[in-house]
């Protein structure tokens, strides 16, 4: 089918888990600071998951490594980003 | 210089195995300079994303002659349709080349895959003799006396020294901060793109597209098939599948709060992309930032010990016309390793030396390039280029091509009447020609 | 102590896509890489090794399985080897681990072969048995926690529903390690190096001193690999003339109360496998007792 859902688009896609986040979320300043939380809606992993308190919960494990999230971000130090191992991570087959 | 164990001590390291990379490695290491490619990967290409239509085929063709007939190409380009859009209407302009160039050696651009390329030409750099490592993220440069001397790879005892380093790592170039020669970016200034790979027949592609044998044609759509956001939208023609994305500004991204998979389901129910895809099944999904601004977010390309190459010097041209990267990529990364090829021959590898690579990237038409059109991105990026002006366009079409037993109108007092209707100030649109004009004409 | 490890190339089982109506596998867009099981049984190895001992990786596959076996040297390993021969046809586990006892006995016997227990491919499970088989070793399987003990080796296995069992075997041993135990380090940065060009030594069935027809196995034989297919359910319904409290245990328990095992807790080990054989036998899983 052509037309699919975010977790159809997901599941084509290979991960190799790395052990260690790549990246880390201060749910602090997600909280207390941001009023915006642009990475809920940028990511095109769609891996930041608003929280009742207004933090923010991040699943690490599917990301496609793109940055987005961090230059979207306007709150300086809520998104520390590194790419993860080498070897780990995403790894396109055919894009 | 400090001396390091000799398998520690290359010539040349190059972080990175995309186009720019491998273009360097392949080039240093045919003119005998000990050379370590470096790719976080599990293989090169793994991470990378883009389009994908590589219009450097005659720059390759020069390095390895004949290059499309051993690499994995898709399709090559004889066919080029720009479409305007509004919710349900298409302008488009199409052009078509059957003649020398287009159709014929060395053609004028291919459909590739970037996991499937990458790879191939890493393999050319590694048969030329370079040292490609994959699986090694580069986090730091390392420093010796004011100048940059290595690399440091997260891995233990992750050191490693080169007389010059040349920086291809990609839009996020993680090594031109840390060496001080990039600032942090604004969400104006890059677009994410997000791509879905389609599979189809490939007689079905042949058939739907009007293609012979391994022609191939690209689709790129402005206007309101991206809604409010800036950007655009492409669609090319693989061997047997098609490659179809949707690219936004991040900050519009952010201010029209979008999620970019919901614009790409929409643009692909767009009723004149549709019956372009029907029948395909999703095969692979992906994303990637662009460095959009081009020559605005230009980072000084060069220190003592350092060259910056490809995307991570912003050499990727969004021009509206013009969508090119992997091209301007290989050429930068030739010009780095010309520039390092020399700086070896004269054992210098200060700033004023390797200086040099502004005069290769001008004869490799880079800079040059990047300079013409150094006003397009943010006039492309505009909200009357991106929304006002193709409804317009397509409204206007649908005006002069309606017959509904209401009198006809000539085209210029239609254009008029809606011109008036719009939002646009006469002043507004003279300064927009204007623009146009200095953008695409001299 | 020498301790070699069986490693196994596997494909990524989320990178296999299989066409729904003709079960066929788009082999252009699988990507391979260690077995995960493997990969901890490595990483056990080389925490256990003692500052004289080594470990030995081996794997039986073409030579994309170099790949495997240098991340293995790369991450510690202080020897590989491979065993394959254009003339195997399709492997089945019998044939791989009678190809690994004979590629062990190259050399001097390890003291100890750990095996991931379960491969993401075939995952049969049964290299670690077959393989202790043909080297006339004690085995245990489903190990999740091991101890070295002076010529002897403590495990502690997982069974079904939860259940733990503790037992003692003596060495040489075979162990089949479950999944995640441990993650494998990272190389560092020379050792990944070194490996990229290092030659690992190919064992043909002529080097193993093997013959085809030493590997011909009869016994057992692969007919056919088929996508897996949702069997038929039947509807549980309870017996509608018991009273309606056993109706009720009996819905609850969805008939499982049918699947009771018997647990054979006394007698020598001879009786208890003779009435295991006897149970195969009357169920109709034997044909002989013998």
């Amino acid at each position: 089918m052509v037309m699919t859902t975010h977790e159809e688009k997901m599941r084509t896609v290979r991960f190799r888990v790395a052990a260690a986040p790549h990246i880390v979320v201060n749910p602090d300043i997600c909280r207390n600071q941001c009023t915006v939380h642009a990475c809920v809606y940028v990511c095109p992993a769609n891996l930041f998951v608003p929280l009742d308190d207004g933090g923010i919960l991040f699943n690490y494990e599917q990301c496609f490594e793109c940055g987005t999230c961090y230059i979207a971000c306007n709150q300086e130090g809520a998104i520390r980003w590194a790419y993860p191992d080498g070897g780990y991570g995403v790894t396109f087959r055919e894009s | 210089m400090t001396t390091h164990p000799a398998n520690q001590q290359f010539d040349v390291i190059i972080a990175g195995a995309g186009p720019a990379g491998s273009a360097a490695a392949l080039l240093t290491a045919r003119a005998g300079l000990k050379v370590l490619l470096l790719e976080r990967g599990e293989y090169p290409g793994a991470k990378n994303v883009s389009g994908a239509v590589f219009y450097g085929s005659a720059i390759l063709n020069e390095l390895i002659p004949g290059w499309w007939e051993q690499a994995p190409v898709e399709r090559h380009i004889c066919r080029r349709n720009i479409a305007f859009m509004s919710p349900a209407t298409a302008v488009a302009l199409d052009f078509r080349c059957a003649g020398p160039g287009y159709a014929t050696a060395p053609y004028n651009g291919f459909t590739v895959l970037r996991p499937k390329f990458d790879r191939w030409l890493a393999a050319q750099a590694e048969a030329a003799g370079a040292f490609v490592l994959t699986s090694a993220v580069v986090d730091d440069v390392l420093r010796e006396k004011g100048r940059i001397a290595g690399v440091r790879v997260r891995r233990e005892q992750g050191d490693i020294y080169g007389k010059v380093v040349i920086a291809c790592d990609g839009v996020n170039s993680f090594l031109a901060k840390k060496a001080g020669l990039q600032r942090e970016f604004h969400p104006h200034e890059l677009s994410l793109g997000v791509k879905e790979v389609i599979g189809l027949d490939p007689a079905v592609i042949e058939d739907r597209f009007h293609l012979t044998g391994n022609d191939g044609i690209a689709f790129e759509y402005l206007g309101a098939i991206t809604e409010d956001v800036h950007g655009g939208a492409f669609l090319y023609t693989n061997r047997d599948s098609l490659s179809l994305g949707l690219i936004g500004q991040i900050s519009s991204l952010v201010e029209r709060r979008k999620r970019p998979y919901e614009l790409l389901e929409r643009f692909k129910a767009h009723p004149a992309v549709a019956p372009l895809v029907r029948g395909g099944k999703l095969r692979e999904y992906s994303a990637h930032l662009i460095p959009e601004s081009g020559w605005a977010m230009k980072p000084k390309l060069y220190t003592d010990g350092m060259l910056v190459a490809g995307d991570a010097a912003g050499f990727c041209l969004a021009a509206g016309l013009y969508l090119e990267g992997m091209n301007y990529a290989m050429q930068s990364g030739l010009a780095a390793a010309e520039t390092a090829i020399l700086a070896c021959q004269k054992g210098n590898f200060s700033a004023r030396t390797l200086a040099v690579y502004q005069k290769h990237l001008k004869q490799r038409h880079v800079s040059t390039d990047f300079r013409a059109y150094r006003h397009a991105p943010s006039f492309v990026n505009g909200p009357r280029l991106q929304n006002l002006y193709p409804e317009i366009v397509a409204q206007g079409m649908e005006q002069i091509f309606r017959v509904d037993g209401a009198p006809k109108r000539k085209i210029l007092p239609l254009a008029y009447r809606m011109v008036r209707q719009s939002s646009i100030k006469p002043g507004q649109l003279l300064r927009d020609v204007y623009q146009v004009a200095r953008t695409y004409l001299w | 102590m020498h301790i070699a490890v069986c490693l196994k190339y596997v494909p990524d089982p989320s990178t296999i896509e299989a066409d729904p109506l003709t079960g066929s596998i788009d082999t252009g867009r699988v990507l391979y890489m260690m077995n995960p099981a493997d990969e901890s049984a490595l990483e056990l190895a080389l925490r256990l090794r003692p500052p004289n001992g080594a470990v030995t990786v081996l794997s039986v596959g073409p030579v994309e399985a170099d790949r495997l076996l240098q991340e293995a040297l790369a991450a510690g390993a202080d020897a590989a080897l491979r065993v394959w021969d254009d003339a195997l046809g399709s492997l089945k586990p019998i044939i791989t681990t009678a190809l690994l006892a004979a590629a062990l006995r190259m050399k001097e016997l390890p003291g100890l072969v750990l095996c991931g227990g379960h491969s993401v491919d075939r995952g049969s499970g049964t290299v670690p048995a077959l393989l202790a088989e043909h080297l006339d070793w004690p085995v245990a399987t489903d190990v999740t926690q091991f101890v070295l003990q002076s010529g002897r080796i403590r495990v502690q296995r997982r069974l079904a529903r939860g259940a733990r069992a503790e037992s003692e075997i003596t060495l040489p041993a075979v162990l089949g390690l479950e999944t995640g135990l441990a993650h494998l380090r990272q190389a560092s940065l020379p050792s990944l190096m070194r490996v990229k060009h290092t030659p690992i030594p190919l064992y043909g069935l002529e080097d193993l001193g093997l013959s085809p027809q030493d590997l011909h196995f009869p016994a057992m034989t692969l007919h056919e690999i088929m996508p897996p297919r949702p069997r038929a359910q039947a509807m549980f319904t309870p017996d509608a003339s018991a009273p309606v409290p056993e109706r009720i245990a009996q819905i609850m328990s969805a008939g499982a109360a049918g699947k009771a095992g018997k647990v054979l807790d006394s007698g020598t080990p001879e009786q208890q496998a003779d009435a295991i054989i006897e149970f195969l036998h009357q169920r109709g899983f034997l044909e002989h007792r013998t």
